[in-house]
C-alpha cells in the first residue's frame, strides 16, 4: 500500500491557483479596469536635477577606518570620486534619452500601473514569428538591466549571433519598483506579481512565451511556471532560492562524499570551504535581506531623501554581488565590469521614482512571515527549465540541487564568468545560454 | 586452601590500610586545590591601545589633561537641519501598516512638523549644558564625558562614585533625569539608607561628543580599559557601575578586568550565550514545570512562549544589529544625511524596544511615554556630531570576532552584582541563567514596568533599585 502511494505520489504535477488581486488605494471600484496600454515616455526636469545637485552638494560624509576598504560597508573615499563624477559628469537627460530608446508603456493591472517595454525585432527573416520572451528583473536592479542584451536577442544577426532565436522582449517593473506603482495594501509578493505579469502577456496577446529571470525575477518566473505551466514554453534562471531539501544539506558531510554525490569538480570548487563560501557568506552578506524583510518603512527612509546615501546602499550590491572579492579593493572593482554612467542610471530610477521604500517592502511581503510557509516553497516546477550558474554569483547551486526543484531541467551551464548581475555584467554568455536553452527547449 | 586463603587476605589488607586514608589525603589534597584553583577569579586582560589617526606618537608622553567644554550650536547649523526637514521625501505606507513595516510615515509626518516648528534646539543645548561636561584623551582619541557632584553633602557621608554607561540608540543625555535622583535624593523623595551619588556618563568613542576611533577593532574591551584609564584620571581608586544595552557589555567587562576597582555593576540588560543541551531542555521542562529548572513564576511568566518572545520577536527586532554588524559604513551613509531618515531609524527603537505592544500603534506609541523633546535631543546628539556610522561600527567591531559575544560569559563576573530585570526588556533572563556568569548576584529584581531604556523611561524606578543594591553591598 505504502509503495503504490510512494509511486502514485511522485512528482504530482499541482499548480499554484490562480487566484485574484486589487492593490489601489481605498476600496475597489466596482466599474471595470481600464484595459488600455498606454504609450509612457521618461520624463525629467530642470526642477528635479536642480534638486539632486543641491542634495549631492550637502552631502555628508564619514570617514572611513584605515584600511577597511569594502570590508565595512562602501568605502566612503572611493563614495567621494563616484559623487563627484555624479555632480560634474553625469548627464541625467543624456541617460533619459537612452532610457528611451525603446517604447515604455504603461497598463492598469488589479488597480495598479504597470509599466514595462516591449521591444520588438527591427529585422526579421520572412514568414517567421519573433519568440515572446519575458524577462524580470530584481533588487536593486530594473528594467534598465536588461538594455545590453536586449539588442542580442532581438537582432541577433547584426551582433554577430546566427538568427536561428529572434525574440521579442518584455521587460516589465514589479509592482513598487521603478515606473511601476506600488501597491497600497499588504501582501503583494511574488505570487501575485507572477499572475499580474501573466495578465500583462495574455494582455499583449501571448499564449505561449518564454520566461527569464535573476534575483526575485527567477522567484517570480518560477511562480508564473509553477500557475500557468500550459503558457510557458520555458524558463530560464540565472539564480535559485535555496531549495529547501535534503541536498541542500548533504555538503556538510565533506568534500571527499561530494563526488560520490554526484557533485562535479566545479560544484566542489565553488562550495568548499563549505563554512566560509556558504555559512559565513550568507551571515556576512544577508543583513540588508533581515532588515527589509522586517522593518522596510524605516531602513528606506533615509535612503528616499539621501541620493547619495541610496547610491552607497545600492552599488554596494553591484560592487560585492559581482566578485565577493571585490571587498578587498579600495574602490570596490566597480568599474571592472560597470561604467558609472550605467549603475547611476540604475539608482537614478530608484530615485526619481522615490520607490525605494516599496521596492524594500517586496522582502517582507516574501520572506516577513518566515521560510517554507508559502505553498509554493514545497511545490515543483514542470516546464523545461534551463539554468545558467555564475561562477561570482552569491551562492552556487550546483544542477543536483536545481534539478530537485525543477525536475524538467534540460539545460545546466556552468558560466565561465560573472556574477549575481547577468544580464548587466555579461550580456553576451547569457544571450547564448539563452539561445541554447530554448534550442533545446524546442525539441520538447 | 580456601580457609588459609582467608588469615592471609586479611593480613595483606591489615599492611595496606595505610594505602586507604594515604590516598584519601591524596584525593582529597587534589580536591581542595582543584576547589581554590577554580576560586582564583579569572580576569580579562587589559591589554593597551591606540586609536588616533596615522601611527602612535614614539616619543612623548599623551595630554592627560580634563578639559571642560560646552556644547554649542549655530545659526547655520539649524538652518542647514531646518533645510533638510523641509525637503525631506516622504513615501506614504501601505494601509493598516501601523508600526509593523517600521516607523509609520504618516506618524513621522508630525514628528518632522514638530522638530521644524516648534523644537527648540538652542534652548536644547541649554539644558544639555546645565552638568559640566569635559573631553580628555585617552589611548589617542578624546573622551567625552559629564561628571555631576551632589550640589550639597550631608555632613560625615561620603560621596559613592557611579559611573554609568549608555548603548545605542542612545546617549549619556538618557541620564539626565536619572541623575538628579542619584546625587540629591533627598530632594526627590527618595531615602534609601542615605546613599548619595557623584554620577559620570562617558560617551562611548564613536558616539556623540566622543572622538571616533581612527583604527579598526575597537570593541566592548577597549572601551572598558578606556574607562578604568578615565575613572583613574579622576582620582577613583573604587567606584559602582551601571549599564543597560552596550554600557551592560562594557561595565561587565569592566568588572572582568579590575574586579578590585568595581565595589559594585548594576545592570538592567544581562547578555547570555543560551547554547547548550542542558538550557534547551530547562527551555523545554520550564514551560511545564518552571520551579524544576529554577525559573520563578515571574520568570516563566515572562520568557514564555519561548518560540514568540525568544526567536520570532528576536528576528523581527534584530535587522538593525545584522546590517550594523557586518555593513555599518552602509547603513549609516544614508542616515548622516537625512536628518529625518536617522529620527525614524532612532526613534523607531523607542518604540518598539519601550513596548513591544506598540507595534499595533499608529503613532507607535512613542508620546505615552517620553517627549518629543527629549526623544528629539537624542536624535540631534547623533546629528550634529555626525556620529551615526561611527556608532554603528561597534557592532561590527563586537560582533565580527565573537558573534555570540559568549567569550567573556566564560570568564565569569565575580564582583557584587545587582540586576533590574524590566517587563518589556527585550529579552527576559531568569535569574538561574544569570548567576552563570555574573557569579555574585546580590540583588535581583523584577520591576513592575519599563522597558529597555530603563534610565530615560523610569528613572526614579531605576534609582531605586540601584540604591537598594548599593546598601546591600556596602553592608557585605
Amino acid at each position: 500500500g505504502f509503495v503504490i502511494y510512494w509511486f502514485v505520489s511522485r512528482d504530482k504535477e499541482e499548480t499554484l491557483p490562480l487566484e485574484d488581486g486589487w492593490w489601489g488605494p481605498g476600496s475597489k471600484p466596482s466599474a471595470k479596469e481600464d484595459e488600455s496600454i498606454r504609450p509612457f515616455k521618461v520624463e525629467t526636469s530642470d526642477e528635479e536635477i536642480k534638486d539632486l545637485h543641491q542634495r549631492i552638494d550637502r552631502f555628508r560624509a564619514s570617514p572611513p577606518l584605515e584600511g577597511s576598504r569594502f570590508h565595512y560597508g562602501f568605502n566612503s573615499s572611493y563614495l567621494k570620486k563616484v559623487v563627484s563624477f555624479w555632480r560634474n559628469e553625469f548627464d541625467w537627460r543624456k541617460q533619459v534619452e537612452i532610457l528611451n530608446q525603446y517604447p515604455h508603456f504603461k497598463t492598469k493591472i488589479e488597480g495598479l500601473d504597470i509599466h514595462f517595454i516591449h521591444v520588438k525585432p527591427p529585422q526579421l527573416p520572412s514568414g517567421r514569428t519573433p519568440k515572446p520572451l519575458l524577462m524580470v528583473h530584481g533588487w536593486p536592479g530594473s528594467f534598465y538591466e536588461f538594455y545590453k542584451i536586449i539588442p542580442l536577442l532581438t537582432d541577433p544577426k547584426t551582433h554577430g549571433l546566427s538568427d536561428e532565436h529572434v525574440f521579442e522582449v518584455i521587460c516589465p517593473s514589479i509592482p513598487g519598483y521603478g515606473f511601476s506603482e506600488a501597491s497600497s495594501k499588504k501582501g503583494l509578493n511574488s505570487v501575485a506579481t507572477a499572475r499580474i505579469f501573466y495578465k500583462l502577456m495574455s494582455r499583449l496577446g501571448f499564449q505561449k512565451f518564454y520566461i527569464q529571470g535573476g534575483d526575485w525575477g527567477s522567484l517570480i518566473c518560477t511562480n508564473i511556471a509553477q500557475m500557468v505551466p500550459n503558457h510557458v514554453k520555458g524558463l530560464h534562471l540565472n539564480m535559485s532560492f535555496i531549495s529547501r531539501n535534503i541536498y541542500s544539506l548533504t555538503p556538510l558531510l565533506g568534500q571527499r562524499f561530494g563526488r560520490f554525490l554526484g557533485y562535479t569538480e566545479k560544484d566542489l570548487e565553488l562550495l568548499y570551504p563549505f563554512k566560509e563560501k556558504v555559512f559565513y557568506n550568507i551571515m556576512r552578506e544577508s543583513g540588508y535581506l533581515h532588515i527589509q524583510a522586517t522593518k522596510p518603512d524605516t531602513v528606506g527612509c533615509a535612503l528616499n531623501d539621501s541620493p547619495v546615501g541610496l547610491a552607497a546602499y545600492i552599488l554596494e550590491k553591484f560592487s560585492t554581488w559581482t566578485k565577493s572579492e571585490y571587498r578587498e579593493l579600495e574602490d570596490g572593482g566597480l568599474e571592472r565590469k560597470f561604467s558609472l554612467e550605467d549603475l547611476l542610471t540604475n539608482i537614478m530610477i530608484y530615485w526619481t521614482t522615490g520607490t525605494i521604500v516599496s521596492s524594500q517592502r517586496f522582502y517582507k511581503e516574501n520572506l516577513g512571515q518566515g521560510v517554507m510557509v508559502h505553498r509554493h516553497e514545497g511545490m515543483k516546477v514542470f516546464v523545461p527549465t534551463g539554468y545558467s550558474a555564475f561562477p561570482s554569483e552569491i551562492l552556487h547551486a550546483p544542477e543536483k540541487w536545481v534539478k530537485v526543484k525543477y525536475p524538467k531541467l534540460i539545460s545546466y551551464s556552468y558560466m565561465e564568468r560573472g556574477g549575481h548581475f547577468a544580464a548587466f555584467e555579461e550580456p553576451k554568455l547569457l544571450a547564448q545560454d539563452i539561445r541554447k536553452f530554448v534550442s533545446l527547449a524546442e525539441l520538447q | 586452601q580456601a580457609i588459609f586463603c582467608l588469615p592471609r587476605s586479611f593480613e595483606y589488607s591489615q599492611n595496606n590500610a595505610v594505602l586507604v586514608p594515604a590516598a584519601a589525603l591524596g584525593v582529597g589534597g587534589l580536591l581542595l586545590y582543584w576547589l581554590r584553583s577554580g576560586r582564583k577569579i579569572k580576569t580579562i586582560d587589559m591589554g593597551d591601545g591606540w586609536w588616533g589617526s596615522g601611527e602612535r606618537p614614539l616619543k612623548g608622553k599623551e595630554d592627560t589633561s580634563i578639559r571642560p567644554f560646552k556644547v554649542e550650536t549655530s545659526d547655520k547649523e539649524i538652518e542647514d537641519l531646518h533645510r533638510r526637514l523641509d525637503q525631506f521625501r516622504f513615501t506614504p505606507h501601505v494601509e493598516g501598516a501601523a508600526f509593523h513595516y517600521g516607523f509609520n510615515s504618516s506618524y513621522l509626518r508630525k514628528v518632522v512638523a514638530y522638530w521644524r516648528n516648534q523644537f527648540d534646539w538652542r534652548k536644547q543645548v541649554e539644558a544639555l549644558n546645565k552638568y559640566p561636561h569635559f573631553h580628555t584623551t585617552i589611548e589617542g582619541i578624546d573622551i567625552h564625558f559629564i561628571h555631576v557632584k551632589p550640589p550639597y553633602v550631608p555632613h560625615g557621608r561620603a560621596v559613592k562614585p557611579l559611573l554609568m554607561v549608555h548603548g545605542w540608540p542612545g546617549s549619556f543625555y538618557e541620564f539626565y533625569k536619572i541623575i538628579p535622583l542619584l546625587t540629591e535624593p533627598a530632594k526627590h523623595g527618595l531615602n534609601e539608607g542615605d546613599v548619595v551619588f557623584e554620577v559620570i556618563c562617558p560617551s562611548i568613542p564613536g558616539y556623540g561628543f566622543s572622538e571616533a576611533p581612527h583604527q579598526k577593532e575597537f570593541d566592548s574591551i577597549a572601551t572598558a580599559r578606556i574607562f578604568h584609564k578615565l575613572m583613574n584620571r579622576l582620582g577613583f581608586k573604587e567606584y559602582y557601575l551601571q549599564g543597560g544595552d552596550w554600557g551592560s557589555r562594557i561595565t561587565t567587562n569592566m568588572a572582568q578586568m579590575l574586579p578590585q576597582s568595581v565595589k559594585g555593576l548594576h545592570l538592567n540588560l544581562v547578555f547570555i550565550a543560551k547554547q547548550s543541551l542542558g538550557r534547551l531542555i530547562c527551555i523545554m521542562l520550564g514551560a511545564y514545570i518552571p520551579w524544576l529548572v529554577g525559573f520563578s513564576r515571574e520568570d516563566a511568566r515572562r520568557f514564555y512562549p519561548f518560540m514568540q518572545k525568544n526567536v520570532f520577536d528576536v528576528l523581527r527586532e534584530s535587522g538593525y544589529l545584522h546590517i550594523q554588524a557586518t555593513k555599518p559604513d552602509t547603513a549609516g551613509c544614508g542616515l548622516n544625511d537625512s536628518p529625518v531618515g536617522l529620527a525614524a531609524y532612532i526613534l523607531e527603537k523607542f518604540s518598539t524596544w519601550t513596548d513591544k505592544s506598540f507595534l499595533h500603534k499608529d503613532d507607535g506609541g512613542l508620546e505615552s511615554k517620553y517627549s518629543l523633546d527629549e526623544l528629539l535631543t537624542n536624535v540631534m546628539i547623533y546629528w550634529v556630531t555626525s556620529s551615526i556610522v561611527s556608532s554603528m561600527r561597534f557592532y561590527k567591531e563586537n560582533f565580527s570576532k565573537d558573534p555570540d559575544l559568549s567569550a567573556h560569559n566564560r570568564v565569569g563576573v565575580y564582583v557584587p552584582t545587582g540586576i533590574a530585570a524590566f517587563p518589556q526588556e527585550l529579552v527576559h533572563v531568569p535569574w538561574v541563567w544569570a548567576k552563570d556568569v555574573y557569579k555574585n548576584i546580590i540583588s535581583y529584581s523584577y520591576m513592575p514596568r519599563g522597558g529597555h531604556f530603563a534610565a530615560f523611561e523610569e528613572p526614579k524606578l531605576l534609582a531605586q533599585d540601584i540604591m537598594q543594591f548599593v546598601q546591600k553591598v556596602e553592608q557585605l
